[in-house]
């Protein structure tokens, strides 16, 4: 009866804390995504050597960093140079750079793998470029590189716990403030792994589906 | 395998110019100052040994290849460059110019995530702006004249070689090219299935299609082409007509050539 009466009370605010972090993990995943995407796009089509500099320092510095620390350069950081963001505006922004750089180099590989000769035949009748990228090169490359994106999407899930250390009130930060006040470790810490386990398996039983529907038209002759 | 009359339709068969042409491969020369004139309307068969530069010499007439000295010009219109040794001509010109010029690959480069017929519609939708319906309805067309009309809906890894390559030709002529450049078409292909891709080049032929082939296929060449021409080693070593090259090989290289493919394929049977 206990518990009853705990989940009665704190369950409302662990029900939001679900879908803080359902929320910051789609809105994330789905920029960090992009700007990967666009970082695989001028490491591909920019070979001024300022830009690939930059572009290298950039993946370096970010993939040589703790997420945690990213994110208190940002959120505690960056005031004293003038830029002040909110908890959660800049707990997106963080999870949005940290995931760029794994994106990009997962885009990076795919975009080279699709044979150069489906580019030259789409070339040879008059493509042009933003076309061939649109229609040819994004949908093939999305076969290969689907696993490796719905892999670090899921790795991106377990990074969203690490925005309640700037007070996000994602579910995390919930329960970690149910357990303060209640000291109710055992109830709440399942409650979060049980979470996370369905959260995860959700989104592993989605990736399968899209590789089966990406891949259809690859199987065998029957 | 029957086919419907026309592959075409009515085109006006473009003609192709090389003069001087060289290409460089950092110190490798790949092309060694070819010139050459590609009549409108007929078949021009470039053999010769690998590693020649026939494949390169063909890529340069589409520009997927970019020529160092000299110039192409597909009538008059020089490709590639504003003039020749000039400044490298502009995306949407070269664009332009590219769509009247159809080209074959060994590995026929379909889009494996289209069907066949969107295979063929996805130019003439994305290059030409036809709107969808009447693309699929060309395509169609397309692909029923190169024996495909039952395949309409097959991915790519649901057809044979030969399949995949009639398909590789419906794209191309679709588009409605004014010359078309194949690069060794059926070297890909299990022996068995080389005849129905060479049936499809040789109606094509037929309709007046300028055509240049890149061809081991020497029986393809003494039939089919008006003009055969020789390279090794980036030269253009002879030319002339199938009589001219095959019966009467004035050139020992060409003759060693040919005595080489002979034997090959003599050994074989
Ligand atoms: N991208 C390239 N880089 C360097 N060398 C190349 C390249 N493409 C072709 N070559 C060289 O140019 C020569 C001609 O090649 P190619 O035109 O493919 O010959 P062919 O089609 O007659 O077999 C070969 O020696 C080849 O190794
Ligand atoms: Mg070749």
């Amino acid at each position: 009866m206990m518990e009853l009466d705990l989940f009665r009370e704190y369950g409302p605010a662990l029900l939001r804390g679900l879908g803080v972090t359902i929320f910051c993990w789609i809105v994330g995943t789905a920029c960090a995504m992009a700007l990967g995407f666009l970082l695989a796009l001028v490491q591909r089509g920019v070979s001024a050597r300022p830009v690939q500099w930059i572009l290298r320092a950039y993946v370096e510095f970010i993939r040589g960093t703790p997420f945690l620390v990213q994110l208190f350069v940002l959120y505690y950081g960056a005031p004293m140079l003038g830029l002040r963001l909110d908890a959660m505006p800049a707990g997106l922004l963080g999870l949005t750079i940290y995931g760029s750089p794994y994106f990009a180099e997962i885009f990076r590989a795919g975009l080279n793998a699709v044979p150069l000769g489906q580019i030259e035949a789409a070339r040879a009748m008059g493509f042009a470029p933003a076309t061939i990228l649109r229609r040819i090169m994004i949908p093939v490359m999305l076969v290969s590189a689907l696993p490796a994106l719905v892999n670090f999407s899921i790795i991106l899930t377990k990074e969203t716990v690490i925005l309640s250390m700037i007070t996000v009130p994602e579910i995390m930060f919930e329960t970690q403030t149910m357990m303060a006040e209640t000291f109710a470790f055992a109830e709440s810490t399942l409650v979060l792994a049980l979470f996370f386990w369905v959260f995860v398996e959700t989104i592993s039983r989605i990736g399968r589906r899209l590789e089966r529907r990406a891949t259809h038209y690859l199987l065998d002759r029957s | 395998m029957t086919l419907a009359p026309s592959l075409t339709g009515t085109v006006n068969p473009a003609s192709a110019r090389l003069e001087n042409v060289c290409k460089f491969y950092g110190e490798f020369q790949a092309l060694k100052d070819i010139s050459l004139v590609i009549p409108p309307g007929k078949v021009t068969c470039l053999i010769g040994p690998s590693g020649s530069g026939k494949s390169t010499l063909l890529r340069c007439i589409n520009f997927l290849e970019e020529y160092d000295r000299g110039g192409i010009w597909i009538d008059d219109r020089l490709i590639g460059y504003e003039s020749v040794g000039g400044r490298r001509m502009g995306g949407r010109a070269l664009r332009e110019m590219r769509r009247d010029i159809g080209m074959v690959f060994q590995q026929f480069n379909l889009w494996p995530h289209m069907t066949a017929l969107q295979n063929v519609a996805e130019g003439l939708e994305r290059v030409k702006g036809i709107p969808r319906a009447r693309a699929h309805e060309i395509a169609a067309e397309a692909l029923a004249k190169v024996g495909l009309g039952d395949k309409t809906g097959n991915h790519p890894s649901r057809l044979s070689g030969g399949q995949q390559q009639r398909v590789a030709i419906a794209r191309a002529v679709a588009m409605q090219p004014r010359i078309m450049l194949f690069d060794e078409p059926t070297s890909a292909l299990d022996p068995e299935l080389v005849g129905e891709v060479l049936g499809v080049m040789k109606q094509l032929a037929a309709e007046g299609m300028t055509m240049v082939v890149v061809t081991h296929e020497m029986g393809f060449a003494a039939h089919v082409a008006d003009r055969v021409v020789f390279m090794e080693r980036g030269e253009l070593v002879a030319q002339g007509s199938p009589a001219e090259i095959f019966q009467n090989p004035g050139d020992r290289r060409l003759a060693a050539f040919l005595q080489g493919y002979l034997e090959r394929n003599s050994l074989e049977l």
